[in-house]
């Protein structure tokens, strides 16, 4: 497979110019990662310490306004920083037609998830 | 395919599969892939939450499936990958704050993370093991 | 199991090479077949068995490896001394790059045991049996151990490496603080070998749109020049989520440098600088 290359080395390094762009991306995920130290550390511990609830200990466990809340923001911080990272992912592995479609429905599917979660977590806390 | 063998495309020296496995690019790769794992388990948290708010039948199958040696499986690598990842994303947060470049750090701080990693896996399942009155 | 500079050999090899299947992600005219193993010389006592990467443009054949035995007691200390000795009394269609032969000019850069260094500062001494040498990770192979680094030195040219002024020329130097020349010291250094960039797997899948560690230590060496004024449009044209941010901190690249310089450092400050200049 050879293609007739007429662009300069240097062209083909340019390519098509700085995107001037990116430190968004890079922030956020370093601040949702701050953000799930605390988060996630409180979750295991709190599974550990609740291990063999039944039914009713666990939907009293969740009802509890500070359990709802900071699962909500677990849920939030957890599916932000999933789609970050995975968008890095894919961005570094796949370099075919179907980049875009999977880094759309990526997020779209960490979207939903996020609120999926949320709304269970809401509906459990506010009275099943 | 190629005509003259001034046509024939240059071919690429080899990388990864002669490029030497160091802590440094080891380390990364698997901090990744605990990455990824755990995206996958957080679909897993989803359902167990959802499975919650339907209601008791649909909780006890989740579970059942939870408490089952596959699910048991499961949790426990799951653990570990949270554990890996954690340390590993500390680290990755001192490095963006600037601190830790030096070899000896990048190698000290490392091998903290495994070590790390193994023992909170191990003192978290032996907390939940051994602790609580657990009706199993 | 600390390793202090980038000139430690490891001791021990827990995993000898990564485990992907042997042709992983390699396209048929870069596949290596085994190629043809040379004797030891008559009457040499102490041999080193090298593994080295043979590739042919005049022929159609894909590369190959071929096996040497240098005579110890009969060259050099330095595996490029083993080369040498290689070209001068074995084969002389052994082709590599050289030129200094003290660790200053870059030439010699190549992967041995698995790792990017100059052939001329490694010690066969430190070398495994038998020793393995190949070209630069990922380049494009013009010759046996030299590779193309066009779309490198392309990648360096991209920075633009040279000091961009707004205010005309004074008299006599543009004045500078020993504290901020300081500021240059681990950075000016690179002697552009590309070890590092060769080694980071980010650069080997991207490498078409990311710079690497080498050109962008060398970005951050502008960076840091108090007396160059065009800091701004730099930091524009290196914010891109290819051309900067595939560094994912893997940090090969400080593990390797034979100079013992440290572009993961170097890469790390120019993401706080992003940051700084809209906080």
């Amino acid at each position: 497979m050879s293609m007739a290359r007429t662009r300069s080395p240097l062209g083909r390094a340019l390519g098509l110019g700085s995107a001037k762009d990116g430190v968004e991306h890079w922030w956020r995920e370093r601040v949702s990662a701050v953000a799930l130290v605390p988060l996630t550390v409180w979750f295991t511990a709190s599974i550990v310490v609740h291990t063999g609830d039944n039914y009713a200990g666990f939907i009293a466990w969740l009802e509890v306004p500070l359990t709802t809340i900071l699962m909500t923001l677990l849920l939030i911080a957890l599916f932000y920083h999933s789609a970050l990272g995975l968008q890095v992912v894919i961005e570094d592995y796949v370099h075919s037609g179907i980049r875009i479609p999977l880094l759309v429905g990526m997020r779209l599917g960490c979207f939903a998830l996020a609120v999926a979660g949320i709304l269970a977590t809401l509906k459990i806390a506010l009275g099943t | 395919m190629a005509n003259a063998l001034s046509d024939r495309p240059r071919p690429v020296s080899p990388n990864i599969q002669i490029y030497r496995p160091q802590l440094t690019s080891v380390l990364s790769i698997a901090n990744r892939i605990a990455g990824v794992v755990l995206a996958v388990y957080a679909v897993g948290l989803v359902i167990w939450l959802v499975a919650a708010a339907t209601g008791p039948e649909a909780y006890a199958t989740v579970h059942a499936f939870i408490r089952s040696w596959v699910g048991q499986v499961l949790l426990f690598a799951c653990s570990f990958c949270f554990f890996f990842h954690l340390c590993g994303g500390i680290r990755h947060l001192a490095w963006d704050a600037g601190y830790g470049f030096s070899l000896r750090a990048i190698y000290a701080s490392g091998w903290t993370v495994v070590a790390a990693t193994i023992a909170l896996t191990v003192l978290t399942w032996a907390i939940a093991i051994v602790v609580p009155g657990v009706s199993r | 199991m600390i390793i202090r500079s980038s000139d430690e050999m490891p001791r021990v090899t827990l995993l000898k090479r990564f485990p992907v299947p042997k042709n992983f992600g390699v396209r048929a005219e870069s596949r290596i077949n085994r190629g043809r193993a040379w004797p030891a010389p008559k009457g040499s006592v102490r041999t080193k068995r090298l593994e080295v990467y043979r590739y042919d443009p005049d022929t159609g054949e894909n590369p190959r490896i071929d096996s040497y035995e240098v005579d110890l007691d009969d060259c050099g200390p330095m595996v490029l001394d083993a080369l040498i000795w290689i070209k001068n009394k074995v084969d002389s269609t052994l082709t590599f790059r050289r030129s200094c032969r003290e660790g200053v000019c870059g030439s010699c850069a190549m992967n041995i045991d698995g790792t990017n260094w100059l052939a001329c500062t490694r010690f066969i001494s430190d070398l495994a049996t038998p020793a393995t040498i190949y070209p630069l990770a990922n380049m494009k192979i013009i010759k046996d151990l030299v590779a193309d680094q066009t779309h490198l030195f392309a990648q360096h040219r991209l920075i633009e490496p040279w000091l961009r002024s707004r205010t005309p020329d004074p008299e006599r130097e543009r004045l500078q603080s020993p504290e901020e020349r300081r500021r240059l010291d681990g950075l000016y250094e690179c002697i552009l070998c590309f070890c590092c960039t060769s080694g980071c797997p980010s650069h080997w899948w991207n490498g078409d749109r990311f710079l690497g560690p080498a050109v962008l230590l060398q970005a951050n060496r502008w960076l840091a020049d108090s007396r160059d004024e065009a800091t701004g449009e730099r930091l524009d044209d290196l914010e891109d989520p290819f051309r900067l941010y595939r560094c994912h901190t893997i940090l090969n690249c400080t593990r390797t440098c034979p100079k013992g310089l440290n572009p993961g450092k170097a890469i790390a400050d120019i993401k706080k600088m992003l940051i700084e200049r809209r906080s």
